[in-house]
């Protein structure tokens, strides 16, 4: 496996602000990342860090080993529109589409011809006046049409209807297939691409308090439903992520149970129910859904 | 299906010219507000100029009008052009240098393409306006006895000398502009209330050392005796001192949201 990215002790402060505190962590190439998190949970910052638009207070970040600050050879291998880019005053869609294959040696332009098509993209609208649904569109298509070996996506979604939502993640997982590459996927949809991630990193407050590969992640809980008094006396002694009850009936979330535990939780009554990754980021990081979906 | 992963490339050899060119190539991609706009206007400007020429020589006596051909020579009317072409590197510094960060540029490749863009760009219109002065000379004045590009700013030394003189104005428009526009770029609103508030007090102490001083006659004899080539030459110092300046501050600056 060859590492893509190697981040030690990373941390940026601006002025007593720390937005990111003591970060360490890798990605493997080849691989579809996610990078979940709360707003202003560091996650624009780590991303412009790492693409050398910002600078380390201290740490140390490789990217193809080495360091990215003002380094011709590992940024041109690296592509990232961030959701809230600028653009040249003035400029229209074609001419973003003209330039890009000047900065990306990887760029197609039969494959951005084609997602113009599919997003629906007026190439002669000025970028000023395209909807945010359409800006997004066009981080996404030279996010996907570069191919650049490690590309971002910073919320790419961002005023997307659903099916522009659904032809992104069909599109970028068609081209992944073809094309492998290190995809790093800034988002706060955890459900909608959880299917589509392999690894997740979820940053609280400047720190990393999740980096495993999403499976394991998946697998590290469950959701107990039952009579409240059965379900309090199973969870007991077990750590609880999550606790709700209405009248009688308590959800509990705990980590995940062995097989024989389950059998007992099923013979104490208790119903055994999957929990969506979104649920579990939730509740890890201590917010409510609505505070999280808010948030981003 | 083939699957090919996509691995990092190295830098290829001769590439550092490459990716300094496709910086320039990024900043005239847009030709419509590059050239197409100031030409619209400049041609705009010569045609309201043109109507007023002629209304004066047909309405004039032979006097009256040389009297006014005389003042002509004190026209502004392509003076837009450099004011323009600072908005240019304004823009090019606030608005292209964040996008050229998303399409990976590093600083130094950036800064690199924009000076060669600027030197450019300065080449261009100074030859564009020296071969208009050089034509309304031969045509006595477009027929009419007008002056635009044969301002008196602009020398009266012939070709060589106008192409001169307007391509280091050209150079001091853009690269003050930039330089100006670098320091946003850094230190945002809190940066320019300090560079011009530093450059009203730098202005002020000279006008206060050359008043109390009695250096007004000085400074005049300096000017008649530079000559319009040799006060043009001595824009070179901002000018230069602006381009290297620019360098250092953008090498440090972060584009903001």
């Amino acid at each position: 496996m060859t590492t893509t990215i190697e981040v030690t002790g990373l941390t940026r402060r601006f002025g007593n602000v720390t937005a990111l505190d003591n970060v360490s962590f890798t990605v493997e190439e080849n691989g579809i990342y996610g990078l979940l998190g709360r707003n202003g949970a560091g996650k624009t910052t780590l991303m412009q860090l790492l693409t050398a638009q910002d600078f380390a207070t201290d740490g140390d970040i490789r990217i193809f080993g080495q360091s990215p600050v003002e380094n011709a050879s590992v940024l041109q291998n690296v592509s990232f529109i961030k959701e809230s880019q600028k653009y040249p005053d003035d400029f229209q869609v074609k001419h973003v589409l003209k330039s890009a294959p000047w900065f990306f040696k990887n760029w197609d332009a039969d494959f951005a011809a084609e997602l113009v098509e599919d997003f629906r993209l007026p190439v002669d609208r000025r970028i000023k006046k395209l909807s945010r649904g359409q800006l997004s569109s066009v981080g996404v298509i030279v996010g996907l049409a570069s191919r650049a070996p490690l590309t971002f996506f910073d919320e790419p979604y961002l005023g997307l209807d659903a099916v522009a939502r659904q032809l992104f993640y069909d599109r970028l997982i068609e081209d992944y297939a073809e094309h492998p590459r290190t995809v790093i996927l800034s988002t706060h949809l955890i459900d909608e691409v959880s299917n589509l991630l392999e690894h997740v990193i979820v940053l609280d407050a400047g720190r990393i308090i999740i980096d495993q590969p999403a499976e394991e992640l998946r697998g590290s809980a469950t959701n107990l439903v039952g009579q409240r008094s059965a379900v309090e006396e199973f969870v007991k002694s077990r750590e609880v992520l999550h606790r709700q009850s209405i009248g009688g009936i308590a959800s509990v979330t705990v980590a995940s149970l062995a097989a024989d535990e389950r059998r007992e939780a099923q013979a104490a009554g208790i119903e055994l129910t999957p929990i969506s990754l979104q649920q579990l980021i939730v509740r890890k990081t201590n917010t409510t859904d609505k505070e999280f979906e808010q948030s981003a | 299906m083939t699957t090919t992963t996509i691995r990092p490339m190295n830098v290829a050899k001769g590439g550092e010219f490459q990716r300094i060119w496709s910086v320039v190539r990024l900043h005239v991609v847009n030709r419509m507000a590059l050239f197409g706009v100031p030409l619209m206007i400049l041609g705009f400007i010569f045609a309201v100029n043109f109507v007023i020429w002629w209304t004066l020589k047909s309405s004039l006596s032979t006097s009256d009008f040389a009297d006014a051909s005389e003042g002509m020579q004190y026209s502004g009317a392509s003076t837009f052009i450099f004011v323009y072409m600072m908005v240019v590197a304004v823009q090019a510094i606030n608005l292209t240098f964040p996008f050229a960060q998303g399409y990976s540029v590093t600083r130094r490749d950036f800064y690199l393409g924009s000076v060669l863009t600027f030197v450019m760009l300065s080449a261009a219109w100074a030859l564009l306006i020296s071969v208009l002065g050089e034509i309304e000379q031969a045509t006595g004045g477009w027929y009419v006895g007008g002056s635009m590009f044969n301002a008196i700013y602009f020398g009266d030394g012939g070709f060589l000398q106008r192409l001169y003189i307007t391509f280091l104005l050209f150079s001091f428009f853009f690269f003050v502009g930039a330089a100006t526009a670098a320091v946003y770029v850094k230190w945002r609103t809190n940066g320019m209330l300090v560079f011009f508030g530093a450059l009203v007090l730098v202005l002020l102490a000279a006008v206060l050392w050359i008043t109390f001083g009695a250096h007004w006659m000085a400074v005049g004899a300096w000017f008649v005796e530079m000559g319009v080539v040799g006060v043009v030459t001595w824009t070179l110092v901002p000018t230069i001192i602006s381009g290297i300046v620019g360098f250092f501050i953008l090498r440090r600056a972060t584009p903001r949201n």
